[in-house]
């Protein structure tokens, strides 16, 4: 008798398992808001970006409603798209989803998701999108405003813009942890290995090392470098040289607060050209050797000296107002 | 004089303030002294977080001219003691050359740092800061230590870790001199130098210089504890293992220890930098603080710290920079690295060393151009004197004596070389000697000189205008320029700050960005919330956030703050570019920082990124505290007939919020050339509240229910006469 119950509940509970599996498929549409944010908890913990496509997005970011934010890079990665750009934003976009997935402040109230073209093209034309990348921000009430959509154009997608714009507009921070970049330190390694096999190599002739002429070239450079401010390019990255709209080329910054690439390399010339005229003079003076030979050397290290002196004093007086002293030329 | 010593010296204030504090209080008051007058209402222990070197430094020489009975006023010592040690520093750079090259280098050298305007800004009069007295300090190590390891006697090295001692006790910057000198010793291991002479003077320099820097009360215990000291300590390890292996070869034979004392010395180097990796690791050791870090890696401070990358002397240096500081001297110094790299020995490895650090260090950091400055007029120093040496040289009579002293000196070689030769006549010997030691003809060799020396003279111009033009007038009295060259002196601040001292109470607190705090708390003597020294960053945050908030939210933190005035700088109505709106994007990137909630960077911006005060900027900049004080009624000034009323000159803008009033706030006195604003916080009782609008004002429910019983509703009338009934008499 017992047992009898027992299989006719199974068997009711079987049918039941079964008539929800068979009539689930076509019920997507209206899952609760609690077992949507289980269904994306779920998939956030397999991977911390989750596609989309078509159907997925309308499930999923669509519907309401919501008590989550999405944050969604609409992208086109296909091979066959050409999309360079989308492959570094793709990258940016991984490291900010990776920190917060593994971040102290990781909960269910903000998720990441990507949809390519190629698997959600209704997608785009529901938004109205035709670039990519797009990164936006689906919030949990409402629709996405014009300040959803971040402006790429203008800030970039560095991991680090893309947190602050999502702490922005959702109140979550992260804090971005890249993953450490060992190519540097493998490049150093590797540099370090060349060098010392090439030591190791040349292990019975290291005269080359005691080469001052190669020493001292090394240091005049890195001086030069320096001095013409290079380190001021690397840092605040100016472009190259200026065109205006008229087509015109300006060579060097008008201000004394800025500076062009180009303008650096014409100053670090100069200055090298008149370090050089200075050695050549002093050398012409302390050798002993052919005497015509000498004097040409005096003779060009003094053109040198004066003519390339002159130039950098007449570009440094066109970026200082009232600079009131040249020499040779105004 | 055109300025008093007492405009002079404003910027400086607080350290003349300290320094009048330790003369007036004697010194062990001074290192317990606890300002309540900046940082309210933290207050500031002065005493261990200043370098006392320079308060020493003036107070002694106060404390021996009135032993000598010559009554000059603390104040003078204080105006006059840059250009003193600037002099002092010129003599320490002469005798470092002189060691490093010749005397002749030298005088160039020090001829060069009298007058470079890389120099002249920290020792101009009235520059009474740290740098100033800092310079000389460095240079004078330099030179100790260049001394001793050339004579390797303990007494040059002890002289030179006292004189780092006095460094330690002046300025921060002391950090440089304990990273190269041990780069020095370190380089001259590696280039197989090593002598008994440096083993001396660098384990007696770093033992003395580590105990006696440890005395400073602000250095304390960093010089074991943290990793810009760690170099120094591995290398006095390094030293050792380098010494005992030496030892090993000279006790056995020299070819079977060849190769152990090359890989011992790499074993022991490895093993100090693992054990400082290390220790570092576990804690023992704090890693680089953030303003060295930033030095290595370059975009640090402007991700992690906006309060160091926010102020101006932290920027990175243009071409133009190097070249206004130092003029020729940037083109012609590397002449004198070459010589120095192809004429090497011990002391001229320290020198190339010193340069390519400064270099870089300059490059990273504007401030630091102050590092460079010395070491270029020294390598500048060595090639001109290398040039001149022999172009200038009195050919005729002046090689005659030589030779001719040269045959009395060496007699022997000369006839022997001589013999058999029929003495040659004067003329013909002169003609010879000439020819031989010069084939450069005279012409030529003079107008080289003329045309080095007209370079020389160049220099000397460019560097009287640049300091006529940027450095000579004191930042507190700004000076503009009419259309027909007469200057106007503007004394705004100087008026603003008289007047806080003079119409506000004594106890009164003012805010302002921190840029002004020394000068509120030194021209007005008026308690400061943040000032110049920035030690506390949350603090700032909040004074920044006061700042960038509208005014109700900036109300109540003032009123958290106890804020009684409010400061701010404004250069629209003279075009003045450094004032408090140009900062302002500072002030919001240091809020965000410590408030990321409540302020936005973005929100100042405009929706296509710019940042923007007139009608299109953004409605969080039109609404804030900062806007709102610099331009409250500046809608209605019309600057001349042909711009516009409200026109910005700073920012060639009509302004986009004009008509606004302040409820919080009201203006207390702005300067004649609305340079300076000051404006009263209001108190509780005294600004009418804002109108609420009919909307959102909350009515008390009228559905009030009685908890009194129907019988206990009878009410009865209070204070009802009653009448007393008498009884009839």
């Amino acid at each position: 008798m017992k047992t009898i119950i027992m299989k006719v509940f199974s068997l009711l509970f079987f049918s039941l398992l079964v008539y929800i599996c068979v009539n689930g498929q076509p019920r997507r549409q209206s899952y609760s808001l609690g077992e949507r944010v289980q269904q994306l908890t779920d998939m956030a913990g397999k991977r911390a970006v989750l596609r989309f496509n078509g159907n997925k997005f309308r499930d999923y970011v669509k519907a309401s409603p919501r008590n989550y934010s999405v944050i969604i890079m609409f992208t086109a990665m296909a091979p066959q798209r050409q999309c360079q750009v989308c492959r570094h934003a793709s990258d940016e976009f991984t490291i900010v989803a990776n920190s917060y997935r593994y971040s102290q402040s990781y909960s269910n109230k903000l998720f990441f998701g990507v949809v390519d073209f190629d698997e959600g093209s209704d997608v785009f034309q529901l938004l109205r999108l035709n670039t990519a990348p797009v990164f936006m921000h689906f919030p949990p009430k409402g629709k996405p405003k014009a300040a959803d959509t971040m402006d790429i154009q203008r800030v970039g997608f560095a991991a680090e813009t893309l947190a602050k714009w999502i702490a922005e507009r959702t109140d979550i921070q992260i804090r971005v942890f890249r993953p450490p970049n060992y190519s540097g330190t493998f490049a150093l390694v590797v540099l370090f290995g060349i060098v010392a096999a090439f030591l190791y190599l040349r292990r019975n002739n290291l005269e080359f090392l005691y080469n001052k002429t190669m020493w001292g070239m090394g240091a005049l450079f890195f001086c030069l470098a320096m001095t013409s401010g290079q380190m001021w390019n690397h840092i605040r990255g100016p472009p190259f040289l200026h065109k205006s709209n008229t087509g015109q080329i300006a060579y060097i910054h008008g201000s004394s607060q800025g500076q062009f690439v180009f303008e650096t390399y014409i100053v670090m010339f100069l200055n090298f050209a008149v370090v050089f005229g200075m050695i050549l003079l002093t050398d012409a003076a302390r050798n002993k050797g052919d005497h015509k030979k000498r004097k040409i050397m005096a003779i060009v290290g003094l053109i040198l000296l004066s003519i390339f002196f002159s130039l950098l004093l007449s570009v440094f007086r066109t970026k200082t107002h009232g600079y009131p002293y040249s020499f040779l030329f105004k | 004089m055109f300025y008093t010593n007492m405009v002079l010296i404003t910027i400086y204030r607080f350290n003349y303030r300290a320094t009048a504090y330790m003369v007036k209080n004697g010194f062990y008051q001074f290192l317990n002294w606890f300002d309540e007058r900046a940082w309210y209402p933290l207050g500031r222990i002065v005493g261990g977080t200043v370098y006392p070197g320079l308060m020493l430094t003036s107070g002694s020489i106060h404390y021996i001219l009135h032993l000598l009975h010559i009554n000059v006023h603390i104040r003078d010592i204080c105006v006059f003691l840059a250009p003193v040690f600037s002099g002092l520093t010129a003599i320490s750079t002469y005798l470092l050359t002189k060691e490093l090259w010749s005397a002749g280098a030298g005088l160039f050298a020090a001829c060069f740092i009298a007058i470079v305007p890389g120099y002249i800004s920290r020792s101009v009069a009235g520059s009474y800061d740290n740098e100033g007295i800092a310079i000389f300090a460095l240079q004078f190590t330099y030179y100790l230590w260049i001394k001793s390891v050339k004579t390797g006697s303990i007494f040059w090295a002890v002289a030179a870790a006292l004189s780092y001692f006095y460094m330690v006790s002046a300025w921060g910057g002391y950090v440089f001199i304990i990273n190269l000198i041990p780069l020095h010793v370190f380089v001259l291991l590696l280039m197989g130098r090593y002598s008994n002479k440096l083993f001396v003077s660098y384990t007696t320099f770093y033992i003395l210089g580590l105990i006696l820097s440890m005395q400073i009360p602000f250095v304390g215990f960093q010089p074991i504890r943290t990793s810009e000291h760690m170099a120094a300590g591995g290398v006095f390890a390094l030293m050792f293992a380098v010494c005992f292996l030496k030892h090993l070869q000279s006790v056995t034979s020299k070819s079977e220890f060849k190769s152990l004392v090359i890989f011992g010395t790499l074993i022991a180097a490895g093993v100090v930098f693992l054990a400082v990796v290390l220790f570092t690791y576990a804690g023992y050791i704090a890693p680089w603080s953030g303003r060295f870090y930033s030095l290595w890696d370059t975009g640090y401070a402007k991700i992690h710290i906006p309060i160091i990358a926010s102020v101006s002397e932290h920027q990175p240096t243009t071409w133009f920079s190097f070249f206004f500081d130092l003029h020729i001297l940037v083109s012609t110094f590397p002449a004198g690295l070459w010589y120095c790299i192809k004429n090497i020995n011990d002391e001229r490895v320290f020198v190339v060393l010193y340069a390519l650090s400064a270099v870089y260090f300059a490059g990273v950091m504007v401030r630091l151009m102050l590092t460079l400055t010395p070491v270029v007029c020294i390598l500048s120093g060595i090639a001109f004197s290398n040039l001149i040496e022999f172009y200038l040289r009195e050919d005729e009579n002046g090689r005659v004596e030589e030779s001719e002293e040269e045959e009395h000196t060496t007699p022997s070689k000369r006839l022997y070389d001589k013999a058999g030769r029929v003495p040659k006549m004067k003329h013909e010997q002169q003609k010879e000697s000439s020819e031989s030691s010069n084939a450069i003809g005279a012409n030529l060799r003079s107008i080289v000189s003329v045309v080095v020396l007209l370079l020389l003279m160049l220099f000397a111009v460019h560097c009287t205008w640049v300091t006529s033009n940027a450095y000579s007038s004191p930042s507190v009295v700004l000076a503009s320029y009419g259309a027909d060259g007469s200057r106007q002196i503007l004394d705004d601040f100087r008026e603003g700050y008289y007047w806080l001292s003079q119409n506000t109470d004594d106890s009164a607190r003012v805010m302002s960005w921190w840029d002004y705090g020394y000068q509120i708390a030194g021209m007005a003597n008026r308690t400061t919330l943040v000032d110049n020294n920035t030690w506390n960053n949350s603090h700032i945050a909040l004074v920044g956030k006061a700042m960038s908030s509208n005014e109700t939210a900036a109300h109540e933190i003032m009123t958290m703050l106890d804020v009684d005035y409010v400061l701010v700088i404004f250069g629209g109505v003279i075009g003045y570019s450094g004032d408090d709106i140009n900062k302002f994007l500072w002030m919001v990137r240091i809020a965000e920082g410590e408030h990321p909630k409540d302020i936005k960077e973005s929100d100042y911006f405009t929706e296509q990124g710019e940042f923007r005060v007139d009608a299109e900027g953004s409605p969080t900049l039109l609404n804030c505290l900062m806007y709102k004080l610099s331009y409250y009624r500046f809608g209605e000034l019309k600057l001349d007939y042909r711009s516009p009323a409200g026109f910005d000159r700073t920012r060639n803008a009509v302004i986009g919020n004009k008509d606004f009033h302040l409820t919080y706030l009201e203006e207390a006195y702005t300067t004649e050339h609305w340079l300076v604003r000051i404006y009263r916080v209001k108190k509780k009782d005294e600004f009418n509240r804002p109108r609420i609008p009919v909307a959102s004002r909350v009515i008390k429910s009228p559905n009030f229910v009685s908890k009194k019983s129907t019988k206990r509703k009878k009410g009865t009338i209070k204070n009802k006469p009653v009448v007393v009934k008498g009884k009839r008499v």
